[in-house]
């Protein structure tokens, strides 16, 4: 069973006011989350996991009086582990120490180019083949028309420029097509 | 130690926790360096003789509430990094507002002064340690504030020690206001925000080092 934000929070608060058992029982609750957070982002094998449930624990125990009670708990959790890990790790070398780790974990989007990826495959599927071809060699791969006409063998450099000119020409209407 | 066993230890002691605790814990700790900064400052520099009717001039006001406002400022972004889920303190570019009010006072003295007079309202008497006594005097705030922080949990290291640097430098600043005689707002703005900066500068510098966790 996976416990929610508000089971968390309010054992969070009942350990702040002073209830022993709150704490236990929030702390027992978080050792799931956290292998499961841990096992999904860091490399290391069980005992750097439990290493770091264990420092999290801690962590979480030690500066509780940081957590501002109007705000979700989670958040508040995870922002916690999340610097676990990169100290551990800072610290082990396991990984090697990389300036801005933590902009790098917190900003980097990898759904944005995978999705734009996507539509671009997809407006290319909707063209002649011939044309999908050399646009992807010429404007997504970056061959010079000269090396694209070569790769596709036996096409004239005019006809490549034609195609991609064509096949363009059809995407823009069809994105057009698409917006309004 | 496994992990139960781990917990079991920890949820022995469970002490109540004050909704206020963060800023508590950051207010002892900023009173335990100021009152060592202020007593280096009496015993060492000394009090400006003419302190009791300075303070009911406007000049020495002025100098207070610049450097008070910035020391307000910087202690707020402390408080707010030193937890784990900070936010954003983008708003800090507030604290560039006393600088530029200071600023037009400061234009305002030099137009109404003869441009021979000039650099002596810039350099007063005494530009050369202003800035270091400043540094000097944030010293002790600034570790009373790392003392803080030995409970606290900010993940921003940087952003952190730059903060904490510069809330010791603009308090520090204000505890200098006691000693220094100097009266020209240009002087202020440059030398004692110079002060102020190079605490910033240092305070970043090591919170990476000095804040781990």
């Amino acid at each position: 069973m996976r416990a929610d934000e508000d089971e968390l929070r309010s054992l969070m608060i009942g350990g702040l006011d002073g209830d022993a058992a709150a704490h236990a029982a929030l702390l027992r609750l978080l050792v799931p989350l956290l292998r499961g957070f841990y096992r999904r982002r860091a490399r290391g094998d069980d005992d750097d996991i439990e290493d770091l449930v264990q420092e999290t624990l801690m962590a979480v125990h030690g500066r509780r009086a940081t957590y501002d009670r109007d705000r979700p708990f989670t958040g508040w959790l995870f922002a916690i582990a999340r610097y676990k890990m990169i100290d551990h790790f800072r610290r082990k070398r396991r990984l090697q120490p990389i300036d801005g780790l933590e902009d790098e974990l917190v900003a980097r989007d990898f759904e944005a180019p995978i999705s734009a990826e996507m539509d671009v495959a997809a407006l290319l599927g909707t063209l002649p083949p011939k044309q999908a071809h050399v646009i992807r060699a010429t404007r997504i791969d970056g061959l010079s028309v000269a090396e694209a006409a070569a790769a596709a063998g036996g096409l004239g450099e005019s006809d490549v420029k034609v195609s991609v000119h064509r096949g363009l020409k059809a995407l823009i209407a069809r994105v057009q097509g698409e917006v309004r | 130690m496994t992990t139960d066993d781990l917990i079991a230890q920890l949820s022995g002691t469970v002490a109540p926790v004050s909704r206020r605790a963060v800023g508590e814990r950051l207010a002892r700790g900023l009173l335990l360096g100021a009152i060592v900064s202020a007593a280096v400052m009496a015993a060492g520099l000394g009090l400006r003789p003419d302190l009791g009717a300075a303070i009911h001039g406007s000049i020495f006001w002025m100098k207070a509430a610049y450097t008070m406002s910035l020391a307000a400022l910087a202690l707020t972004a402390t408080r707010q990094l030193a937890r784990p889920d900070a936010g954003s303190i983008r708003w800090l570019w507030l604290a560039t507002l006393p600088v530029l009010l200071l600023a037009v006072v400061g234009v305002a003295d030099l137009s109404g002064a003869p441009s021979s007079a000039w650099l002596a309202l810039w350099l007063g008497k005494s530009w050369r340690i202003c800035p270091w006594l400043i540094l000097a005097l944030s010293v002790p705030v600034f570790l009373g504030l790392l003392w803080s922080f030995r409970s606290l949990a900010p993940t921003r290291l940087r952003a952190t020690g730059a903060t904490a640097g510069l809330a010791s430098g603009a308090f520090a600043a204000t505890i200098y206001c006691l000693h220094c005689p100097e009266a020209s707002a240009m002087f202020v703005l440059t030398w004692y925000s110079l002060g102020i900066l190079l605490a910033t500068a240092i305070g970043a510098l090591l919170g990476p080092r000095l804040l781990r966790w």
